[in-house]
């Protein structure tokens, strides 16, 4: 009986672990913002994202970090809109991602748990761990920034952020490994 | 000379230490409210020299459908013509059509549409579409966020609808009105912020100038306004219009002081 409950809590354990979240935290640089009540109307419009556990802003520098709930689906698009809902822009996310085993081929993708990745600097490689990297699509990065980057980047999805992955059209970010 | 330069690297720092600010008292920024949110003002508008005292309430709500489009609805009351009275009101929508937001500047711009109702007599060819006159008006405006300064400018045309019944006898009749406003605004305090609850003290320089095209009639005030904002979520503006410069006859708004509190409800529509 006893052996029963130790099994089972190990599997629970294991069973926990594979659903894990994907990412846990993000520093989000929003640009634009004047004053405290624009910060405010940013905070309380992305604390209406429900896989969002806490907003913890940093008023000088115009950060926001953000810690997602456990187990939940993050959805960096949303994260973008409500951002831009509240009248203001995305100036750069890096977020901890917490892959285990993940392996990124040679174009530089991987897919994880459906959600399809592209790094900019990563090729060939497997990783393990927290990786911390910053989301570099349209909209997450200054419009400058954007060209420049989409100038050198050698991804067919990185302009419309899009791609057709076992196809099927699927959204695909691109990060850049920190 | 040992005290001018004291005083001079005082300056330097001080303004080392000013933001920008962009929430203007007299005129309205190309950007927006935040998307489904709720703001309500209550203004108070004040001339001494009417000939004697006169002054306009105008409660005020604001809504802001998506990033883009944003609506006021106003009311206008006052004692300008004898007993204090509901003189009309006024619908008012702005949609900003660009954004090109940098790091540590940006740049919007946003078309805005008026349509007013007023029951006031008409006695001068000024047009005031906040309360005086019934009337249109379109119009653009441009803000300019650029590391310690957000310039504004606002471009509006005004055309005022035809009055017979309250027109005065021998007075000029009001037809189109050209626009215009330059705006500038700083964040003096916080120097540091520490939270939401912190108070925000802000400074508006404006300079508010009308035309009528048909006469050549003109003329341009300059507006100071100081600005508190607690809690993050309300606001009060005091400012006064003072005439620097102008040739029209009996004009609205001549040498007005202004108080208004603003508060704000973020994320109230579903």
């Amino acid at each position: 009986m006893k052996a029963i409950k130790i099994f089972s809590i190990i599997i629970l354990f294991f069973a926990v672990n594979v659903s894990a979240q994907q990412i846990s935290t993000a520093d989000l640089q929003v640009t634009g913002l004047t004053c405290s009540m624009c910060s405010n109307a940013t905070q309380k419009s992305l604390e209406t994202l429900g896989f969002i556990s806490s907003v913890k802003p940093d008023l000088n520098k115009n950060i926001f970090v953000l810690t997602f709930k456990k187990d939940a689906n993050v959805n960096l698009d949303l994260v973008r809109k409500k951002v831009q809902d509240a009248g203001f822009s995305v100036g750069g996310l890096t977020a901890n991602f917490n892959f285990n085993d993940v392996k990124v081929d040679d174009k530089g993708q991987a897919v994880v748990n459906g959600n399809v990745y592209r790094f900019v600097n990563v090729k060939g490689k497997t990783l393990s761990g927290t990786i911390k990297a910053s989301v570099v699509d349209k909209d997450f990065i200054s419009g400058s920034a954007f060209r420049k980057q989409a100038a050198t980047a050698n991804s067919d999805a990185y302009v419309s952020g899009t791609g057709v992955v076992n196809g099927k059209k699927t959204r695909i970010y691109h990060l850049v490994l920190s | 000379m040992r005290r001018i330069s004291v005083l001079v690297l005082m300056m330097i720092s001080a303004y080392a230490s000013v933001s920008a600010q962009e929430l203007y008292v007299f005129t309205e920024p190309a950007s927006n409210m935040p998307t489904k949110s709720i703001g309500v003002r209550i203004t108070n508008e004040g001339m001494f020299n009417y000939p004697g005292y006169v002054s306009r309430t105008i409660p005020e709500v604001m809504i802001g459908f998506n990033k883009n489009l944003m609506m006021h609805a106003q009311a206008f009351l006052s004692d300008m013509d004898g007993k204090y009275r509901l003189e009309g009101g006024s619908l008012y929508a702005k949609y900003r059509f660009l954004s090109l937001d940098e790091a540590h500047s940006h740049f919007r711009a946003s078309a805005f549409g008026r349509v007013s109702a007023s029951r006031r007599p008409t006695y001068t060819r000024d047009i005031n579409l906040e309360g005086d006159n019934s009337g249109v008006q379109g119009g653009l405006i441009f803000t300019q966020l650029l590391h310690k300064l957000a310039l504004s400018s606002t471009l509006g045309y005004a055309h005022a609808f035809e009055n017979s019944n309250r027109q005065i006898a021998g007075m000029p009749q009001p037809k189109n009105m050209l626009s215009y406003s330059l705006s500038s605004g700083y964040l003096v305090l916080p120097i540091v912020y520490k939270d939401y609850k912190q108070p925000n003290f802000n400074m508006y320089l404006e300079l508010l100038g009308k035309t009528d095209p048909s006469s050549g009639h003109s003329y341009l005030d300059i507006a100071p306004a100081v600005q508190v904002i607690l809690n993050s979520t309300t606001r009060i503006d005091f400012g006064y219009r003072f005439q620097a410069a102008g040739n029209m006859d009996n004009r609205y708004t001549k040498n007005m002081y202004l108080l208004r509190a603003e508060f704000n409800f973020f994320n109230v529509l579903k």
